[in-house]
């Protein structure tokens, strides 16, 4: 609990301070209280993965350092940029920080020592600090460059994938392409696209944790008390694919909109396609729920869930199908 | 439109109340009587609320939809014989059904995307959960991803019409012209895949084979008069390239309708053999449409209707002969003329329906369509002509081998039709015949 309460504040640290050295110093708060939280229990994997993160991070809290420092020798100030070796070189870090793509090696494989929990933790919340950051760069090419390989690799990575821990991870990937596009056009739309996102990997972590889901072929044999549960608990993917009439189109919808008025035709269709192939290994997770009919185990794993989650899983569910209507639904009341 | 709405919103509900199936049905029949009676033949948008309205275009085709979903539930009565998840069957149904008419009758391009998107969903829900082999997975997939994956481009697309217009209206957009190429193809290619043209039609036998009864009906009934609605719609604003690109997909629809013909007349699988004649009968839409002349337009949209009337029971009698033999295999389902007598006058009716035969609604869109296809060029009277014959040949292959000849020496013991079936039968058949009396309807709503 204490670490959680400094790890928030590290966040917040970073996103309130006004200079690269208070920046860099909340980054530091909130890696070294989120190194406690993955090591807690005495699994070697979630051991190895806190130690990956730590020399990741501490590499790219060194860089930021480094070149926050040297921009103020520079300078002489340390908030202003206009110098783009320098802002390059920070723009890096930050991007080795979130997990984008071309300094993403370290997230899939980490993800796979860690607990649900912790593995939503830095898909989401440990994502805030470094794309705070980012959007104050105002480089381009290298967050051009970024956003393509993300989205790509993203997709490609998670094609073969039998861990949905490691599925989860690249798509946590190819939506941090999306979230890095969206900084590119306009601060709040990636704030809507960062929320939207939250509430959908939430959804689907916390399924995953209370049955304790880690492999693709668990899914299979995993029987909640109905059929139909689980086939609406598992449209939620198809939400976090950006299908039309659910949820996670929105945010995509509000990106698209926004590129199209930027004219990036090019960089549109690229992410556009990657995610397709995205929704093709979601709905490869899918298909144990969507097909009704299907040879199965005569023991099946079966699991009930205490009704208080229940409940409050099925509201979530119903907001993250259901979620455009009543959205756009508000949208024409005004 | 928002009653329909409404209704069918509140039609989920009792959806999840058991053995509600039929109530279910009735109702769905209620609200396309009722929308039968909201006709009052404006060639402008009428009944507008909310973001909604219909014209005749999308009159027909919402009235279209309204009955087809109600005959979806009457032919899969086996749903809900072997309860096999007859609830969400049912809320399957009736959301596809709400989807489609939101698509049919929203008045915004935009908001036609959305939902022309969603209905994806239903449908592949529909395959996956109710179809019967393990192929459909694959079936699943190639239905998807060959929509989406034209079908985003198709929504930068839309921006971008967006960006320039200002307006998404369809009645507002009219007034624009786009001269830009890469637009063209970007709005154009997800209605063709939709259609489906030659060359982009794989994904439709295979859904359809795979897919449970209701979902074929849907297929051929609903599903691809979206990509002709679509086209249609954004037609009027695309018309200069369109004059400049439309012998691409006019050739290559009527070649591939000849050679997809070819096709049907090697088909050992009944399902598979209504699937590619809808395909072919498809190209003679698209070609028609793309000519942009009046009798083009019409005889689209006409032969539109009375496909999707044609083609889904086509597929409900496949699926009675199905319900009764365990197959559909052409070497199995023989003879059935000794088998049900009675059903063999509805496979006939329904046969000449699809080979265009007087009475019918057919006949009067092949016709016009003719008209405009030869009036575009001449030199395609060659392929059109292949294209009828062709089109009759295997249509009366269907017919003859399946009604004609032995019975199958495997079958034991039988039941001949239902009064259900029947229905089914005559509901399909009734106003295909029926609407040529009305056939302004049909014909006038340019």
């Amino acid at each position: 609990m204490l670490f959680i309460t400094i790890m928030i504040i590290g966040t917040l640290i970073t996103v309130t301070s006004n200079s690269w050295l208070g920046a860099w110093m909340g980054l530091e708060i909130n890696l070294l209280s989120f190194i406690p939280l993955l090591s807690d229990n005495n699994n070697l994997m979630s051991t190895e993965a806190s130690l990956k993160y730590f020399l990741t991070q501490a590499l790219a809290s060194t860089v930021l350092l480094f070149s926050s420092i040297l921009l103020m020798l520079k300078n002489n100030m340390n908030n202003e940029i206009n110098e783009s070796f320098t802002s390059m070189i920070i723009m890096s870090a930050l991007l080795l920080k979130s997990g984008a793509a071309p300094f993403h090696f370290w997230f899939p494989n980490m993800m796979e020592g860690l607990t649900w929990m912790n593995a939503l933790m830095l898909m989401t919340w440990q994502k805030i600090a470094p794309l705070m950051l980012i959007s104050y760069l105002n480089i381009k090419n290298l967050l051009l460059i970024s956003v393509i390989l993300s989205v790509v690799i993203g997709a490609i990575g998670g094609l073969n994938q039998t861990s949905l821990r490691k599925l989860m991870a690249f798509s946590s990937i190819n939506h941090l392409g999306w979230m890095l596009s969206s900084l590119m056009i306009s601060e709040s739309i990636w704030l809507i696209y960062f929320l939207f996102y939250s509430f959908l990997s939430f959804i689907l972590t916390f399924m995953f944790n209370i049955f304790k889901l880690f492999h693709l072929n668990q899914l299979f044999s995993w029987f909640v008390s109905s059929k139909i549960l689980k086939f609406s608990l598992f449209m939620n993917f198809l939400s976090l694919g950006g299908l039309p009439p659910f949820l996670g189109f929105l945010p995509k919808w509000l990106v698209i909109q926004q590129l199209t008025l930027c004219n990036q035709y090019f960089l549109l269709t690229l992410m556009m396609m990657s995610t397709l192939i995205t929704l093709f290994f979601y709905l490869r997770i899918c298909y144990s729920a969507f097909m009704l009919n299907y040879f199965e185990n005569n023991w099946v794993m079966e699991m009930n869930m205490n009704s208080n989650n229940t409940n409050l899983y099925l509201i979530m569910t119903f907001f993250s199908i259901f979620g455009l209507f009543l959205i756009s639904l508000f949208f024409f009341m005004f | 439109m928002l009653k329909i709405i409404f209704f069918l919103l509140f039609l989920t509900p009792i959806c999840f109340i058991n053995n509600m199936y039929w109530t279910v049905q009735i109702m769905l029949f209620f609200i396309s009587f009722i929308f039968l009676l909201m006709n009052n033949f404006m060639n402008y948008w009428s009944e507008i609320s909310y973001f909604l309205g219909c014209d005749m275009l999308s009159y027909g085709l919402v009235l279209l939809s309204l009955w087809i979903c109600s005959l979806m539930l009457l032919a899969s009565e086996s749903v809900n014989k072997y309860n096999n998840y007859k609830n969400l069957f049912l809320l399957n149904i009736v959301i596809l059904l709400l989807l489609l008419v939101l698509t049919f009758s929203s008045m915004s391009l935009f908001m036609f995307y959305l939902f022309f998107e969603s209905s994806l969903i239903p449908t592949l829900f529909l395959i996956l959960g109710w179809g019967y082999q393990p192929e459909r997975l694959q079936a699943g997939v190639y239905l998807l991803f060959y929509t989406l994956l034209v079908s985003l481009p198709m929504l930068i697309g839309i921006f971008y019409v967006m960006n320039k217009t200002g307006s998404m209206n369809f009645y507002l957009m009219n007034n624009f012209m786009f001269n830009y190429d890469l637009l063209y193809f970007c709005l154009l290619c997800a209605f063709l895949v939709k259609m489906p043209m030659f060359l982009v039609h794989l994904w439709l036998p295979k859904a359809h084979v795979e897919a449970p009864v209701s979902g074929s009906m849907i297929l051929a009934g609903i599903m691809l008069k979206l990509g002709g609605y679509g086209l249609l719609r954004v037609i009027s604003f695309l018309q200069f390239m369109n004059l400049k690109y439309s012998f691409i997909w006019i050739s290559i629809s009527l070649v591939g309708g000849v050679l997809v013909s070819l096709v049907c007349l090697r088909q050992t699988d009944l399902k598979a053999l209504i699937a590619y004649s809808s395909v072919a009968h498809m190209g003679i839409v698209l070609a028609g449409l793309l000519t942009m002349t009046y009798w083009g337009l019409c005889g689209s949209y006409t032969l539109m209707i009375a496909h999707g009337l044609c083609s889904s029971g086509l597929f409900c009698l496949a699926n009675v002969s199905y319900e009764r033999l365990g197959s559909r295999s052409m070497l199995i389902n023989k003879g059935l003329l000794n088998f049900m007598p009675a059903m063999t006058l509805w496979w006939f009716l329904l046969s000449s329906a699809n080979m265009a035969a007087p009475p019918t609604l057919n006949l009067l869109g092949e016709i016009s369509l003719l008209n405009s296809i030869v009036s575009w060029s001449w030199i395609s009277m060659i392929m059109l002509s292949f294209l009828s014959f062709f089109s009759a040949a295997y249509t009366l292959y269907l017919y003859s081998f399946s009604q004609h000849g032995k019975l199958f020496s495997g079958i034991y013991s039988f039941s001949g039709g239902k009064i259900r079936e029947y229905l089914l039968m005559l509901l399909h058949w009734l106003p295909l015949n029926l609407l040529i009396l009305k056939s302004e309807s049909c014909m006038l709503w340019l």
